[in-house]
């Protein structure tokens, strides 16, 4: 008896090491530069070696290696189409479900990525990848090439002029004139409204935070200020309050910030928790409630169910694009609507059947 | 005993074993999976900070460029302007995005002597720009005494680009946009104390009288009976319901205060309402130890019962009071469901009462929530959580174990 109780708490001993160990080892994944170098002391390279190649070739090598040296850059690539999405939070994997129709219809063979960086460095890695990313990614940097959609090649120019169709706007809308509680509030609001859509710093620092925005026609806000004597002011007793889409926060983020020193130290407050509540919360149903703003943001055009004639102002800001990215060496140059909804639902399974 | 038996009954040991090895394995997973992702972000300025960049706009009335000597230690990353003698060199923030960052200044530096330029009360004073300050954008004078901008909101987006700019073409420094370096945590502590502070207000006094007039005072009947299983029954309510409820009638409460948005004030009164259960709970556990004896002695030297209960009940139930705020403590430190609905999520570096404000959990969930997750920040604020109801929880059982010992003859 006395001997099986001590088998059964070595076993149980074991049970924890090896559970230690599975779990640590998943650490050392993630965080490879540290640990490798530190165990490279102890295990000189072997461990190295060995992790690196084992990866590479289980993944590759049986379908293509045959055909796609000899038949040159022309010929198609063969092979399983390795589909790469974005996370369910991600905006701009629901941008990019909703303008190719394919909602809630994702293959569940679709590897996910947590940003738009992991995106294009783990399709940048992948012969046979095909992802979506933002276009401001640096495509060269991450050995990625952007897809045409539709037929049209996906730059600054042609998502301006509305013939890239896999872009969406970025719209504002503000409470309506009179209902800011503060004059000196809604004064302020125009005053950002102002500096968001026709000033130059303003088109800069939405840009540099990967909106869209045409900076031709824009005037630098020396010129503007003056229709707007409220930011000369000391307006640190002011908080504006935005809320709506999460997607357009990093861009509004940036024109805030960049806003504040030039607008006498106004605080903002950014309650971000989805495209509906940007109209609701302003003009809408919510305007009175605890989730009411002074100036709501959708990452989509206004519904016809959302009605924003009552505010003092509303309208596009800039607009976001997303491309279709696969490998540099991949031969694929244009997708269509149809193709693209098919290859991320999984129907079409090989690069050889594209058509 | 024949042999079946013995495997059957090592093989019903093995699995309370195994069950019991699997839950510690969890737990420690889970401190070295914090630990290794955490440990690294967190500091002491991580828990001091603001979590919001202070910006700053900075006039230089066009200070000419001069020349300066390089700096002697030999920086790889960071490229230094002669004409104005400060080095920027290029990161990362948390959140992936872009930065330049300030890593040397010269002593004679123009930098040392900017005026604020923003309408306030600082507009005028004299400026120095900080090491690690991240620029934004740069405003000069080129040769033909045109303004120009260069930066990540110029037309350069690395540090590179921009100092081979300015060497190349400015004449002299207009004014330089910076932030000061944010992602700090020190507004959702601060809130979280708040919240704390005014759940035990309301709650204690509610809870601990509902459980006296339930032990104490409530005869025993079907209607005591029936209070205290709806209390039971509330102890079991999932706490985004409690958030839902908090939002629609207690807001409305909260705005009779005058108060119109999602406030400190409103996730306190909803906190009050899920903690209620507990503290009831834990209270008539603490008032049931009290041994009769003591109620006996004090009624027969002629007390009346309300004096027996405030007098002598309470004062010697007040270890299993205190361990239910502590318990109670933990669980406003660990909830986030409720408080997103009621506190709302937008992180407050000056958190008050009237307004909204994040607790370091949902702090975690604004961090998380976003295009780029930020994982170390998250991590290290789990870490913070961990160690805080680590702590709390150890508390709550030295204090039991003194109340057992107190009472047991």
């Amino acid at each position: 008896m006395k001997k099986t109780k001590i088998f059964v708490i070595m076993l149980l001993v074991a049970a924890l090491f090896a559970g230690l160990v599975a779990c640590s080892d998943k650490k050392t994944d993630e965080t490879k530069a540290p640990t490798t170098e530190a165990e490279a002391t102890d295990a000189p390279e072997t461990e190295v070696a060995t992790e690196a190649p084992t990866e590479a070739p289980t993944e590759a090598p049986t379908e293509a290696p045959t055909e796609a040296p000899t038949e040159a850059p022309a010929a198609a690539l063969t092979g399983a189409i390795h589909v790469y999405s974005r996370d369910a939070a991600s905006g701009t994997r629901g941008a990019f479900e909703e303008l190719v129709g394919f909602e809630g219809e994702l293959t569940d063979d679709a590897i996910v990525t947590d940003s738009n960086g992991d995106m294009a460095a783990k399709v940048g890695a992948d012969q046979y990848a095909i992802g979506y990313v933002s276009l401001t990614t640096d495509f060269a940097a991450n050995n990625i090439k952007a897809v045409s959609y539709e037929g049209v090649e996906p730059t600054q120019e042609n998502v301006l002029s509305e013939a890239y169709t896999l872009a969406r706007p970025f719209n504002y809308v503000t409470r309506a004139a009179g209902d800011f509680g503060d004059d000196k509030k809604e004064q302020l609001v125009k005053a950002f409204i102002a500096f968001l859509t026709e000033s130059a710093e303003g088109a800069n620092a939405i840009s540099s935070a990967g909106g869209i925005v045409d900076a031709a026609g824009k005037k630098p806000w020396a010129d503007l200020k003056a229709d707007h004597p409220i930011v000369d002011e000391d307006n640190s007793g002011i908080e504006l309050v935005t809320v709506g889409s999460t997607s357009v926060e990093k861009a509004i983020r940036a024109a805030l910030e960049t806003f504040q020193p030039m607008a006498g130290n106004f605080t903002f407050k950014m309650s971000h928790a989805g495209s509906g509540e940007g109209p609701a919360g302003t003009v809408g149903a919510e305007k009175d409630s605890a989730k009411k703003g002074d100036i709501g943001f959708t990452s989509r055009p206004f519904k016809d169910t959302e009605d924003v004639s009552q505010s003092m102002s509303n309208g596009t800001f800039c607009l976001d694009a997303v491309v279709i990215c696969a490998q540099v060496d991949n031969p694929i140059a244009n997708l269509n609507k149809d193709t693209v909804a098919a290859i991320f639902k999984g129907e079409v399974a090989n690069w050889e059947d594209i058509k | 005993m024949n042999k079946a038996r013995r495997r059957k009954d090592i093989m019903r040991t093995s699995v309370t074993w195994i069950s019991a090895a699997l839950a510690v394995l969890v737990l420690t997973s889970i401190f070295v999976f914090v630990f290794k992702r955490g440990a690294g972000t967190f500091s002491w300025s991580m828990l001091k900070d603001d979590y919001w960049s202070k910006n700053y706009l900075v006039a230089f009335g066009d200070v000419p460029a001069n020349d300066f000597a390089l700096p002697d230690a030999d920086n790889e990353d960071e490229f230094f302007s002669r004409k104005f003698g400060f080095g920027l060199a290029d990161s990362v923030d948390k959140e992936n995005n872009q930065l330049m960052v300030v890593t040397t200044i010269s002593a004679m530096s123009p930098l040392h002597e900017g005026t604020i330029t923003t309408a306030g009360p600082d507009q005028g004073k004299v400026m120095a720009i900080p090491l690690d300050a991240r620029i934004r954008r740069i405003d000069y004078l080129d040769q033909d005494n045109n303004v120009k901008s260069t930066g990540l909101l110029g037309q350069d987006h690395s540090a590179e680009g921009a100092i081979g700019r300015l060497e190349q073409e400015a004449t002299a420094i207009r004014e330089i946009y910076f932030q000061s370096t944010g992602g700090g945590i020190r507004g959702s502590i601060i809130a979280t104390l708040m919240l704390i502070g005014l759940t035990l207000l309301f709650s204690l006094p509610l809870g601990i009288s509902a459980a006296i007039y339930l032990h104490e005072v409530a005869p025993r009947n079907k209607v005591t009976d029936w209070i205290r299983a709806a209390v039971e029954m509330l102890a079991g309510v999932p706490s985004i319901i409690f958030g839902l409820m908090g939002v629609s009638m207690l807001f409305r409460v909260t705005n009779l205060f005058g108060i119109t948005t999602q406030s400190v004030l409103l996730g306190s009164f909803t906190m009050t309402i899920m903690l209620l259960p507990l503290i009831m709970r834990q209270t008539e556990e603490a008032l049931i130890v009290v041994p009769s004896s003591l109620r006996m002695a004090s009624l027969s030297l002629g007390a009346s019962t309300t004096q027996t209960i405030f007098k002598v009940v309470l004062p010697n139930a007040l270890p299993g009071i205190l361990s239910a705020t502590l318990l109670s403590m933990s669980r406003i430190i660990g909830e986030s469901a409720a408080l997103i609905f009621t506190m709302g999520t937008a992180i407050s570096d000056s958190p008050k009462i009237s307004q909204g404000a994040t607790t370091l959990a949902v702090h975690i969930w604004t961090v998380m929530a976003g295009e780029q997750p930020n994982f170390e920040l998250a991590t290290a604020i789990s870490l913070l959580i961990l160690v805080l109801v680590l702590g709390l929880n150890i508390t709550v059982k030295l204090l039991t174990y003194r109340i057992n010992k107190k009472w047991q003859v």
